[in-house]
């Protein structure tokens, strides 16, 4: 079949196609009646959506939750892939590059499992391929006998030299926490030069990965702050490339007074959706909230941004967010019920 | 060389040319025009009926909205050659 890729017309195409399937994702209202659902019913509900398939695909072989946490994280592996095929010229790059940290949580998983000696059927059970690694290439990594041979199998050379760097130390300190960090650092430094390296929709791309990496950052300080650890040593946390400088960000851990911390951070930030949310945190929140806030200004922000380039990367990268989003409030509803969690508590976990 | 003189029937045939031109300049870019209009259009119609059907006919009176435009050149054309 001839691919016709000239002219705004295939990125129109998949723009709309984008924008209608998040038009059909859960809504605020759904989810609050959800939340008063016993978990029979809620069961039911999901088992009439679009998972249906995969919960009969793997009715065999799980059941309950597991069935239902198993079969939303097929869905959301298979529809990335769905997004990926659609995707038209440089799009479909930018696509597998921003998707690419579902490779890295894939095999972080698989290295993690493997140190601790779990069986390969329970780490299958938990990895969403949903990047480059489809799962017959994670079949293939689980077969390997050790982390070493795992990261010599990996396709991904630049990824596999990160892991080499880094894989001693984690086992020695039983924590893979330094080398995931060292991972997502790798990844936005590919993102970021992808983004600027002249292809045609690169700005758009540039500017949502600054955002994204702005909001893990603040993320990642207000959870510095809310251990109450401010002369930890925190410089390996940081990601470069975004708006703030990794140093000031370091600083602002150990600035007591928590109007300044978000007055300078308000400096460099134009989104009035992520002020908004700043402003909120003035009053003292738990950390869930203000995750969830920030979260939530990052969609709101993404859902601008889309309408404003209409036919950019913008409206597939709101959409595969929020798919993800509805994926991890589905999963927190059901886990959140079965665990007899009041709705009141389970909605403060949701992304709406 | 000889020196051709302007009859008032060669006037007239000249005239009728330039009305001819005219007329499928009009008829011309509204067809271009709209093209480019329905490019766009038909485009996100496609898309938007192949996540859901029920939007076919929605999207078919959408795509077919800047064909109006070809009708407005046809009319400046036809206005053009027997008015």
């Amino acid at each position: 079949m001839t691919e016709v890729m000239s002219g705004p017309a295939p990125y129109i195409y998949v723009s709309t196609r984008m924008r209608v399937r998040k038009a059909k994702l859960i809504q605020r209202e759904e989810y609050l009646r959800m939340l008063n659902m016993g978990l029979p019913e809620f069961t039911r509900q999901i088992e009439e959506m679009e998972y249906k398939r995969e919960i009969d695909e793997l009715s065999a072989s799980f059941s309950g939750v597991d069935l239902i946490e198993n079969a939303m994280s097929w869905n959301l592996a298979k529809e990335y892939q769905r997004v990926i095929a659609l995707a038209p010229g440089e799009m479909k790059g930018f696509t597998r590059d921003y998707l690419h940290k579902w490779d890295i949580q894939n095999i972080l998983t698989i290295l993690r499992g493997k140190v601790q000696g779990i069986s390969d059927g329970k780490i299958r059970a938990v990895l969403v391929p949903a990047g480059e690694l489809n799962a017959p290439a994670l079949d293939h990594l689980l077969a390997e006998s050790s982390a070493e041979r795992i990261i010599e199998t990996l396709p991904q050379k630049q990824l596999a030299a990160v892991l080499s760097a880094g894989l001693a130390e984690a086992i020695g300190a039983h924590s893979f926490g330094s080398l995931e960090n060292e991972l997502y650092k790798y990844y936005y430094a590919t993102l970021i030069k992808a983004a600027r390296g002249g292809m045609k929709g690169g700005l758009p791309f540039f500017k949502y990965v600054v955002f994204e990496i702005d909001i893990k950052n603040s993320i990642n300080l207000f959870r510095i702050r809310a251990q109450g650890k401010p002369n930890a040593n925190t410089s390996e946390i940081w990601i470069e490339g975004g708006s703030y400088h990794t140093d000031e960000l370091e600083r602002l851990c150990s600035v007591a007074n928590l109007d300044e911390v978000i007055d300078t951070l308000k400096k460099k930030i134009k989104s009035p959706v992520l002020i908004d949310a700043l402003e909120s945190v003035r009053e003292k929140k738990p950390i869930y909230s203000i995750e969830g806030m920030l979260i939530a200004a990052q969609l709101n922000q993404m859902d601008n941004v889309s309408k404003r380039n209409p036919f950019s990367i913008s409206p597939l990268l709101v959409y595969l967010e929020r798919k993800k989003y509805e994926v991890a409030n589905l999963r927190a509803l059901a886990r959140g019920k079965e665990a007899g969690l009041a709705p009141a508590v389970l909605e403060k976990y949701l992304v709406m | 060389m000889a020196i051709e003189t302007l009859t008032i029937e060669v006037a007239q045939e000249m005239a009728f040319g330039y009305t001819a031109i005219g007329a499928g300049l009009a008829v011309g870019l509204a067809g271009v025009g709209t093209g480019l209009g329905e490019m766009g259009i038909g485009a996100a119609a496609v898309g938007a009926t192949a996540e859901d059907r029920e939007m076919f006919g929605l999207a078919l009176l959408f795509t077919v909205l800047p064909e109006t435009i070809v009708i407005f050149g046809l009319v400046i054309a036809l206005l053009l050659l027997f008015l």
